[in-house]
């Protein structure tokens, strides 16, 4: 049995709608078969006022314990410092979240918000959002880089916005099933059995960008989504294409761009004017090149891909 | 001071906390506060970014109406760059918005709504023991199957939109995707599986053919007879408990009510129009005042928000175009003063509205609006009959939307036709734009001004904007505010009739209940709602 207590700050709830939509193991699996005990969870039915309150203190003093803590958004630091602004159970949440991470054996952040900050703290970061151990990509964030909950681990990253429900209950089931040692975490803090590898990965697209056919613009059911829609499938780590979503499909198997929603520069270039569906090139190469490529390589690799692009690949293989 | 605590069971918290404040006197609530205390400042984050901004920051302003997010955001670039969007585009927009509102009504009817009827408050009712066994959390026999079927309605949505939630699909021109036979068969399928596993079995005991035959309150009342598979459908059972339990009988409100109208026409809203867009939609728009009886048309020009309750500095009665978001940095609550994030919407002409499923419904009823526009007198009808709103019809509402919401998604999926286009490339260009549309819950728009190829201005009004918002400048109360206003409490300390008023209105905020003695102040109990 594994204690689990769910909170949000600066949030959407996109995270656990996106939770809610799992399968194998569902949310009601992961009660009744998993022997997780919900403590509490925004949109799963516990208290609020006295009790609920009642029982954060317990979790704090260790009077019940705290397997592990989910953060779902940012954590809300305005004004002034006080986290007035995001004001649960009677005081700024900031606040709730320093002692309850301080009690936890494991803290997981869901979502970019709580991970590295999101959208929430997107310039000029109105709410002066953070992450729990990251502002984008610099380590620190509110807990700080020294943070290790009892089990000795850092806050485990789930990024994504939101992040898939089968990374999300796949790790929580790691742990509640005592294999959280089998967790290793990346750089960023990632677990990386699902972020190692890239969202091009299993893209249907990929013959397209390996003989460079572009999709040149929207409602193309052929050709590659980087070269002009600002596609970052080559240089975003995460299963989207390995595991579907909604068990059907992904954003570029739809045609639509990845934008690179599990890299901590989520949204990328701060969504600056020209650069949303738009890749960014100078003097017609990518300036984002697929991770690991290096500029002369990469226009040696597209001169032999052109020129070795079969006859077909300018035909419509998806047809209607 | 004591403070009793209830375990009532939330859902859908997704722009941050609502806290309401009611007074009870000699077993009414006499007056009622609505508090948003979570402050995002999207608005403030939109400006001076790319154009298309809002088709990526806005569907994650809320993450379980993130498509009417985009469909607003797409519109209203659509608008402004005055784009041509395809037929195919238009409908498989429609296709989205229906998939994210089945999704809805399952997860907040299950999760959040029928949870309250298992509290141990109706152990009395004789439909009590039936209720906990299909509705309890986790362990219900239908919790657990509409948990299932929320999800399994945005499969839909990732064959067309790739993800849900929080995709970027709809784009001005058109959509991203350029689907194939498969996708349009597979999505038959799962709404085949859909309508075989839940809405005919389960939430209404009969077909759909049969359900649609209903036009009135007497055709309702002979078809709950007709069967015991109707009475005891989740609808049927529905029905009659809630009329047991009294929620027929409270949670009035003002008696205005305003729907945007939504799903435009794919042959009659290609060349977007802000004006022109009434006049498009199949399902209409409008105005419809209670106490009068009568039907108006609506437009976005009228709106105006006021501030004087809420922590922003700005003056009163803008129009949406015309704010800055300027937030206060002082935010103590002050009841007499300034106590909510969420600014008082309101017409000018027409003043507090309420936005939702009902509204929609008695909109519907009216015979308003172009001649090929959608009707149905059910609601109105019982409007008419019941003696006005109450929570019980505000849901009933919800419940029946599930039909009609079917029936579009299947025309959608008839009238794609796959060789033809899906998006035309738009020029981009300065000016400004309106989208809108019906989320689940009600009235959702968006505004953009478009200056030097960037965002000058971005606004949001969403639906819990009208409901959830505070008093006016000149202190008119908000639409939940007034719907709680009279509600009868049978115990002070265990008002769970302040809980169904707010859950009838499914604001997506995680709503807390304050309820307190009107004579000495004293907090008498404080509970979850939404």
């Amino acid at each position: 049995m594994a204690n689990l207590l769910w909170l949000q700050g600066g949030a959407c709830s996109g995270n656990t709608m996106s939770f809610l939509n799992a399968e194998q193991p569902s949310v009601c699996d992961l009660v009744t078969d998993f022997g997780i005990n919900i403590v509490w969870h925004p949109s799963l039915g516990m208290e609020l006022g006295e009790e609920l309150q009642r029982r954060l203190r317990a979790l704090i003093s260790g009077e019940m314990p705290l397997d592990i803590l989910v953060f779902e958004g940012t954590v809300i630091r305005a004004p002034n410092g006080t986290g007035e602004w995001n004001r649960f159970a009677g005081r700024p949440m900031k606040d709730w979240v320093s002692e309850l991470a301080a009690a936890a054996r494991y803290t997981v952040a869901i979502g970019d918000c709580a991970t590295w900050g999101g959208i929430p703290a997107v310039p000029p970061n109105p709410t002066d959002s953070i992450g729990l151990q990251f502002l984008k990509r610099n380590h620190g964030g509110y807990l700080g880089a020294e943070y290790r909950s009892r089990a000795g681990w850092p806050v485990i990253n789930i990024p994504g916005c939101p992040a898939h429900p089968d990374w999300i209950t796949q790790i929580l089931v790691a742990i509640a099933t005592g294999r959280a040692a089998e967790v290793e975490l990346d750089d960023l803090q990632r677990p990386k059995t699902f972020f190692s590898v890239f969202v091009q990965n299993g893209c249907t697209r990929n013959l397209h960008f390996a003989y460079k056919v572009s999709a040149t613009e929207f409602g193309q059911r052929k050709g590659c989504l980087y070269y002009d829609l600002g596609c970052r499938g080559p240089m975003t780590h995460a299963p989207c294409n390995k595991i579907l979503w909604n068990r059907q499909s992904s954003k570029t198997r739809a045609g639509l761009p990845c934008n690179g929603c599990t890299e901590p520069e989520f949204p990328h270039m701060d969504l600056a004017p020209g650069t949303v569906f738009k890749t960014q090139t100078l003097m017609g190469i990518p300036r984002v090149l697929p991770t690991g490529v290096d500029k002369v390589s990469y226009v040696k690799l597209m001169a032999i891909a052109k020129s070795a692009a079969p006859r077909w690949i300018e035909d419509d293989i998806f047809n209607p | 001071m004591t403070s009793l605590t209830l375990d009532i069971s939330p859902v859908g918290r997704v722009e941050g906390d609502l806290d309401v404040r009611v007074e009870i006197a000699d077993g009414v609530v006499v007056n009622a506060w609505t508090q948003a205390a979570l402050f995002r400042g999207f608005e403030v984050i939109l400006r001076g970014k790319d154009p298309q901004a809002g088709l990526v920051i806005t569907p994650r302003a809320c993450g379980i109406c993130g498509a009417s997010h985009l469909k607003c955001a797409s519109w209203a670039l659509d608008t402004a760059w005055q784009t041509e969007v395809p037929r195919n585009a238009v409908l498989t927009r429609n296709l989205g918005q229906i998939t994210e509102s089945l999704q809805s009504i399952a997860r907040h009817h299950y999760g959040l709504f029928m949870i309250d009827y298992t509290n141990r408050k109706y152990a009395k009712s004789r439909f009590y023991e039936e209720a906990v066994k299909r509705w309890a959390p986790y362990t219900g026999r239908n919790y657990e199957l509409g948990i299932s079927m929320s999800g399994r309605a945005v499969e839909i949505y990732a064959l067309f939109g790739g993800q849900w939630p929080h995709s970027s699909f709809m784009v001005p021109g058109g959509v991203a995707c350029a689907p194939s036979l498969t996708d349009v068969t597979r999505a038959w399928s799962i709404l085949e599986n859909i309508r075989r596993t839940w809405i005919e079995p389960v939430w209404l005991g009969c077909s759909i053919e049969r359900y649609e035959e209903i036009r009135s309150h007497a055709d309702f009342m002979a078809w709950l007879a007709e069967k015991p598979e109707h009475a005891d459908s989740d609808l049927g059972l529905f029905w009659r408990m809630s009329e047991e339990i009294g929620l027929g009988t409270y949670g009035r409100g003002h008696g205005r009510y305003f729907s945007w109208g939504y799903l435009p026409h794919e042959d009659k809203y290609n060349k977007p129009t802000i004006d022109g867009r009434a006049a498009a939609v199949i399902m209409k728009g409008g105005i419809y005042d209670g106490d009068a009886d009568a039907h108006r048309a609506m437009e976005q020009a009228l709106i105006r928000e006021d501030t004087g309750r809420a922590w922003y500095d700005e003056p009163g009665g803008l129009h949406p175009y015309d704010r800055t978001t300027t937030p206060s940095q002082r935010t103590e609550s002050d009841f007499d003063g300034k106590y909510s994030w969420s600014t008082a919407v309101w017409h000018a002409e027409a003043g507090r509205l309420e936005a939702g499923p009902l509204a929609r419904q008695l909109i519907a009823g009216g015979s308003h609006g172009e001649s090929w526009q959608y009707t149905h007198p059910l609601v109105l009808d019982m409007y008419r009959r019941m003696g006005g709103a109450s929570v019980m019809l505000r849901q009933f509402a919800r419940m029946h939307e599930v039909v009609a919401l079917y029936r579009e998604a299947e025309r959608c999926l008839r009238e794609l036709r796959l060789k033809d286009l899906w998006y035309i490339k738009p020029r981009e260009r300065d000016g400004r734009g309106w989208g809108a549309t019906e989320a689940i819950r009600g009235a959702l728009c968006h505004w953009i001004d478009i200056e030097d190829g960037k965002i000058r201005n971005y606004q949001i009004v969403a639906p819990t904007t009208w409901n959830v918002g505070p008093r006016t400048d000149k202190g008119e109360r908000g639409p939940i505010e007034e719907a709680l206003v009279g509600a009868p409490i049978a115990d002070a300390r265990d008002p769970v009739e302040v809980g169904h008023v707010c859950r009838s209105y499914d604001s997506c905020l995680v709503c807390t209940v304050h309820a307190h003695d009107a004579r000495t102040g004293e907090e008498l109990a404080r509970f979850r709602t939404a």
